[in-house]
């Protein structure tokens, strides 16, 4: 059963599902039935310190940089149009291997130029975003980005974090303007 | 007349919310009102509205509003426009049953141009002529587009929500229509091959001379999109060299053609040979879709004939020929089908024995005083020229190849 969070919200991962050690960050959305440019949505992930940013750019996996150097966090690969069913792009994360100088992982979803082509989450159907237990398939928690993020073209979705020895997950669903490029920045990335 | 609101809310596109955060306090016993306006186009914009089922479909097309079905069955929707709206519907959502899911309101343009040449529009959400909520576009906002879904208002969780979409569709109002996973009956659609297994609704005119008169059409929309299909059930698939000359075997090559008298007079020809395929949306009205010279294509070939321009034509013969290859009608075993929108398909077989003759009238459509008659005809010829001036049709002749 997926425990709906709201925003900001946080649950135990390690309490709530104590076998969760891989985990799913899942992005899917519906590919476009109308006339006009693709709506690319893209997932990111942001490893960060306690300070919030990241050691170096290597930190930062997406799109273009699909693995980690420690081999922890994995982005599954780039659907540039949302067709297929279920989960669109993902990135995988075992959480064992998560180097100990990083104290959360960020994941963020933005769309693709959504600028240049006047996209937001709520002209994209179907658009979400989950957490997902890789190892037994139970989906943990999840958000409706057409819905919830709907004149939005960026979101950090939510983030894993350390706490007292073990792995929590806040729900932070909170939604910018400035896309994937804004995001980088702020977590100390070199765009 | 409607009363200006400063606090109306302003929707950008995309943006999805809850009914409630519209009109404060609404129960779905409420009656509001949509409406619509796209300025600035020379040409007609339609506005209607689909009610879809779950799986976004159109189920039940009782369910589309506009101008010729004012209202839905169950009197949730109807065809009201506000004053100082050019469109606009009477939305009350209790009324409507539970299978409906959703309801789209859409601008269709009704001719050559596109979205992008609009100079403003709105969709407007008014309750007791008051408006609370506009979602403005423009021309800027579209490319070439002739159909939009304008907004929509859906269930989600319990509660009745609204999107402004704005998307659309190049393709238009028929596009738009195949989206909502329903039939099209008009020009633009695909041609639907005729069925060539025996349906028990097949009407066979067996003797020659066999007439059937169609009733005057109803709708705007004449007869519709009449398919006539030329197939033949035993064929040799062998390709014809490059030049045209014969590779081993006889393989059957079948034309389906036609004459035609317009109204204003105009004589002339579609078929294959002489390139003339012509024209589907344009005079003749009458189109010849591709040409299959080998029986290879599983459905033969097909002749369509625009229905909704049937005023515009005096008659048409139609005709098969033997290009090269069927050594006898009987070997060529082919039937021909003439499909008429809403009516059961006619089909001719062509058995007769008619040796040393390539060339078959097989039916002749006329046009009756706006009635379509159809007469069998089943008579051979050796070619053209003798078929023309057997119906009198006039024209000049000489031999070709294509």
């Amino acid at each position: 059963m997926s425990i709906s969070l709201s925003k900001g919200g946080n649950i135990s991962l390690s309490k709530t599902d104590p076998s969760l050690k891989n985990v799913i960050v899942g992005l899917g959305w519906d590919a476009r039935p109308t006339d006009g440019a693709d709506f690319d949505l893209d997932a990111s992930a942001f490893m960060v310190k306690d300070d919030g940013k990241v050691r170096s750019d290597s930190d930062f996996i997406f799109y273009n940089q699909t693995k980690s150097t420690c081999g922890s966090v994995e982005h599954t690969g780039d659907n540039r149009t949302g067709a297929g069913d279920g989960d669109d792009e993902s990135v995988i994360v075992l959480l064992d291997k998560v180097p100990t100088d990083i104290q959360r992982l960020v994941f963020t979803v933005t769309i693709h130029e959504a600028e240049l082509r006047k996209q937001n989450f709520g002209q994209v159907s179907q658009a979400f975003v989950r957490i997902v237990n890789k190892d037994t398939g139970v989906e943990v928690t999840r958000f409706d980005l057409s819905e919830d993020a709907s004149i939005e073209t960026a979101m950090i979705f939510g983030e894993i974090y350390r706490h007292s020895g073990e792995w929590k997950f806040r729900a932070v669903g909170q939604g910018y303007a400035g896309g994937l490029t804004a995001l980088a920045r702020q977590y100390g990335i070199n765009v | 007349m409607p009363v200006l609101n400063a606090n109306s809310l302003l929707l950008s596109k995309g943006r999805r919310l809850p009914l409630t955060d519209i009109f404060a306090n609404y129960q779905v016993a409420a009656r509001f009102q949509i409406g619509l306006s796209i300025t600035g186009l020379s040409e007609t914009v339609d506005f209607a509205c689909f009610g879809l089922d779950a799986q976004q479909k159109l189920s039940d097309d009782r369910y589309m509003t506009f101008f010729n079905q004012p209202q839905t069955p169950c009197g949730a929707v109807s065809l009201a426009a506000t004053a100082g709206d050019p469109a606009g519907f009477c939305c009350q959502l209790d009324k409507l049953p539970t299978r409906i899911d959703r309801l789209v309101f859409t601008a269709a343009i009704d001719g050559n141009g596109t979205m992008r040449q609009m100079q403003a529009g709105y969709l407007r959400l008014l309750l007791a002529d008051t408006e609370m909520a506009r979602f403005s576009f423009n021309g800027g906002d579209f490319a070439d587009e002739k159909a939009l879904m304008v907004g929509e208002l859906y269930r989600k969780d319990g509660a009745w929500r609204f999107n402004a979409i704005g998307q659309g569709f190049n393709g238009g109002l028929a596009a738009l229509v195949r989206h909502f996973g329903a039939e099209v009956t008009e020009e633009q659609a695909k041609p639907k091959p005729v069925e060539n297994k025996v349906s028990l609704s097949k009407i066979t005119l067996e003797k020659r001379g066999d007439k059937i008169s169609l009733d005057k059409p109803k709708t705007a929309n004449g007869y519709g999109r009449i398919v006539c299909n030329l197939n033949w059930s035993t064929y040799t698939p062998q390709k014809k060299s490059f030049f045209g000359g014969q590779t081993a075997g006889q393989p059957i090559d079948l034309d389906l053609g036609c004459l035609y008298e317009l109204s204003d007079g105009t004589k002339h020809v579609v078929q294959a040979l002489g390139n003339c395929f012509g024209d589907y949306g344009n005079l003749p009205y009458i189109h010849l879709a591709g040409d299959d010279r080998s029986g290879e294509v599983a459905e033969g070939e097909f002749l369509y004939i625009n229905g909704s321009h049937f005023d515009r034509i005096r008659r048409i013969c139609i005709y098969a020929f033997i290009y090269e290859g069927a050594v006898s009608w009987t070997q060529a075993d082919a039937v021909v089908t003439v499909a008429v929108p809403g009516h059961p398909v006619i089909e001719v077989r062509l058995d007769s024995q008619g040796k040393n003759s390539n060339m078959c009238a097989i039916a002749m459509l006329e046009n009756s005083q706006g009635a379509l008659k159809l007469t069998k005809l089943n008579e051979y010829f050796s070619g053209h020229e003798k078929l023309d001036n057997h119906y009198q049709w006039g024209m000049k002749w000489r031999s070709g190849r294509k």
